[in-house]
């Protein structure tokens, strides 16, 4: 017999689908709803866990990040003896410049250490007023912390003796502070409770997420002000002398902390932990109250992954479930069409169908569909995560393996409950099927 | 015998085995049907018309004897062997129309040119012209559902007609239609047996075997009466 051609088996399979619009609209919908559901469930996992690991990264893995706290008793509530009054109300404490040299010098693999001295003050340029963290330390911080430069230069040693102080910003403090104009060269002031003094701008640096966002520990330098006014660590020095005395307002209160932070960063990320225990030592020594806290983002990272894993997994159930009830409504419509298909293919098979034209005829018929299902499916999933990502801009990454899964899972449901009925009626005898009104 | 004989059945029987009984339909039935000719098969409910017919036009296989189709032992025949022979060389007419409800008029009366490898678009006009000689000269866009019962059994039979079949079975193609599209639809037969067509049509309607040549009684199974009405003679079997 000569061969039927395909072009007109694909249009029988499209008639068929056109005369019960429903059906096929219906089944349709379960395909597209599975396959959307996954591969969108799948992006937002994705872009979810990865967002989370270049903050994290951001962050630097091979860093440990150490600061000052309050020891728990200058917290304590007013009580007992002067001595104690005084404690609370003249508060000495935290890391000292000789912390920094002693992990340097002891730590092993340790290749840098950056000392943070931070202050709360206030910044001016015209009329406008904003908080913010006045930050002394090295040149080498945006290196150190990732921070990108996004105008100007960045803080420089040598330029120390000249008449104004040299000092750089970051973009959420220019941004404020300027509203769009050029920050470059103008002069702040940045006014604290003692003195006031004036800085000229010569960059502008743009700060990347902090550890507190992701991780949510406990702050101790006070909340995270991302207006910060960065200079040199001698000039901190020699503007607000050795210690750092900070006076909260409306209390009657006065605290001194030397160093607010020391960042160490060691040669790779996989001395990081061997070293913790030295480094704990080196801390220790000379104190007899524990007034820092060390925080490893690299130990951050591997929580944050176990927990993102979690969160993935969670989605992917949800997903599964998805793509499950899709696959019993595909199920479903197609079993309950295969008495009145049945009849058809006894029709069919009375006009001189052999069982393989029947067979490649709903071949065609269900890859039709559930090819058509699943491609909305996809460009559905493809579409929300474009969106989402794009318009939104919440990072969604929509994965190969997921779209591939999907598709595929649905497909096959589809072809399975498609094909093995009407392979089933074909199998039949032309009158057996007939009867089956 | 001046014709040939089409069909040659020999010993047929059928046997439909229900597990915990058996139900004998066909009990040996012995008869040539020859070429051009025109027979009524009639009987009692339950005697076997259906069964017969739907093992002569190769829908369902005896469970024992023989059935000469042409030269070919059908009765042998592998499936796909079989759907050649319905496809090609039979048309079958069934009491409920049996369309295929997503096409048109046009397309039903292709169908088995379809399964034969033959593109509408060569046989097109072939398709047309049977349509308007059974009268759907302007329904052929018409799909199944937007037809009455008589037009759609027109429709059957100009699609049992497209493969130029040996011969034409029908299962009380009447059965379902009112008197006056009856006598339209059994014209119209009549003018295919002028054609010289060969025709066996089940029937419980005495006016239907009228028109036939020959009626076959069936009853319990069995061939009871056999009358040729040219040479008036009756063979109990
Ligand atoms: N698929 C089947 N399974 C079991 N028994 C069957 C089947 N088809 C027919 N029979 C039995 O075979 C016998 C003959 O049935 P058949 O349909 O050929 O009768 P009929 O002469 O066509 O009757 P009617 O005039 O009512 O159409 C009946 O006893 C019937 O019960
Ligand atoms: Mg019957």
């Amino acid at each position: 017999m000569q061969g039927i051609s395909f072009i007109r088996i694909i249009g029988v399979g499209i008639k068929s689908l056109r005369l019960h619009k429903l059906r096929t609209a219906l089944t349709m919908l379960g395909m597209v709803i599975g396959v959307w559901a996954v591969i969108t469930l799948v992006a937002i996992g994705e872009g979810a866990s990865h967002d989370a690991q270049e903050e994290i990264k951001s962050l630097g893995a091979r860093n440990v990040i150490i600061r000052s706290i309050k020891p728990p008793s200058m917290r304590e509530q007013m009580q007992g003896d002067w001595e104690s009054f005084f404690r609370r109300w003249m508060a000495i404490y935290g890391l000292k410049r000789t912390d920094a040299s002693r992990i340097k010098d002891t730590v092993p693999g340790v290749t840098r250490v950056l000392p943070l001295m931070t202050k709360r003050m206030t910044a001016i340029h015209g009329p406008r007023e904003i908080g913010c963290q006045l930050i002394g330390t090295y040149p080498y911080y945006p290196e150190f912390t990732q921070a990108q430069l996004v105008a100007g230069q960045f803080l420089n040693e040598a330029e120390e003796n000249s008449k104004v102080s040299s000092c750089v910003i970051s973009l959420e403090l220019a941004q404020r502070l300027f509203a769009g104009h050029n920050p470059l060269m103008e002069r702040i002031v940045v006014s604290g409770y003692e003195s006031s003094q004036v800085f000229q701008v010569k960059g502008v640096l743009q700060e990347r997420a902090s550890i507190e966002k992701l991780a949510q520990l406990p702050d101790s330098v006070g909340q995270t002000i991302a207006a910060n006014v960065y200079i040199p660590l001698s000039s901190f020095k020699a503007l607000y002398g050795e210690k750092n005395v900070d006076r909260s307002v409306g209390h009657l209160k006065l605290e001194a902390v030397e160093l607010s932070e020391i960042r160490v960063e060691f040669d790779s990320v996989d001395r990081v932990m061997p070293s913790l225990p030295l480094l704990s030592e080196a801390l220790n020594a000379g104190r007899d109250e524990r007034d820092f806290e060390i925080i490893v983002p690299i130990r951050e990272l591997k929580a944050l992954q176990k927990q993102k894993a979690r969160d993935t997994r969670l989605l992917m159930y949800i997903a599964c479930i998805s793509l499950l009830v899709g696959g019993i409504g595909i199920m479903n419509i197609m079993l309950a069409t295969v008495t009145e298909r049945t009849q058809e293919i006894g029709v069919r098979r009375a006009m001189g169908a052999t069982r393989g034209d029947i067979t490649i005829q709903f071949l065609v018929e269900t890859l039709i569909l559930c090819l058509l299902g699943g491609g909305i499916g996809v460009v559905g999933g493809w579409g929300f995560a474009w969106v989402r990502h794009h318009l939104l801009h919440t990072t969604t990454i929509v994965t190969e393996w997921s779209v591939l899964v999907a598709f595929g899972l649905s497909v096959m449901v589809g072809l399975v409950f498609g094909l093995y009925p009407a392979r089933r009626a074909a199998l039949l005898d032309p009158i057996d099927a007939l009867r089956h009104a | 015998m001046a014709k040939r004989s089409i069909i040659q059945i020999k010993d047929l029987k059928k046997v439909y085995d229900l597990g915990a009984f058996k139900v004998q339909a066909l009990k040996g039935l012995n008869f040539d049907i020859e070429e051009g000719s025109y027979t009524a098969i009639m009987g009692p409910s339950g005697s076997g018309k259906s069964t017969l017919l739907n093992i002569l036009g190769c829908l369902d296989r005896p469970s024992n004897g023989a059935y000469i189709l042409g030269d070919d032992d059908v009765a042998h025949m592998d499936d796909k062997e079989l759907s050649g022979v319905r496809g090609s060389r039979i048309g079958f007419i069934f009491q409920s129309y049996n369309l295929i409800q997503q096409l048109n008029v046009v397309e039903n009366i292709h169908v088995p040119l379809f399964y034969q490898g033959k593109d509408i678009s060569d046989h097109y006009d072939h398709c047309v012209k049977l349509a308007e000689k059974v009268g759907l000269a302007d329904r052929l866009d018409h799909r199944p559902m937007q037809l009455s019962g008589g037009q759609q059994q027109r429709v059957a039979v100009a699609r049992s007609l497209v493969n130029e079949p040996l011969m034409l079975l029908a299962d009380e193609p009447t059965g379902n239609l009112d008197s006056t599209t009856e006598q339209e639809i059994l014209d119209i037969l009549d003018e295919l047996h002028g054609e010289g067509r060969t025709l066996v049509i089940v029937t419980h309607d005495d006016a239907v075997a009228e028109r036939a040549e020959r009626v076959i009684h069936l009853k319990d199974g069995l061939v009871d009466q056999d009358i040729r009405k040219g040479a008036a003679k009756a063979v109990a079997n």
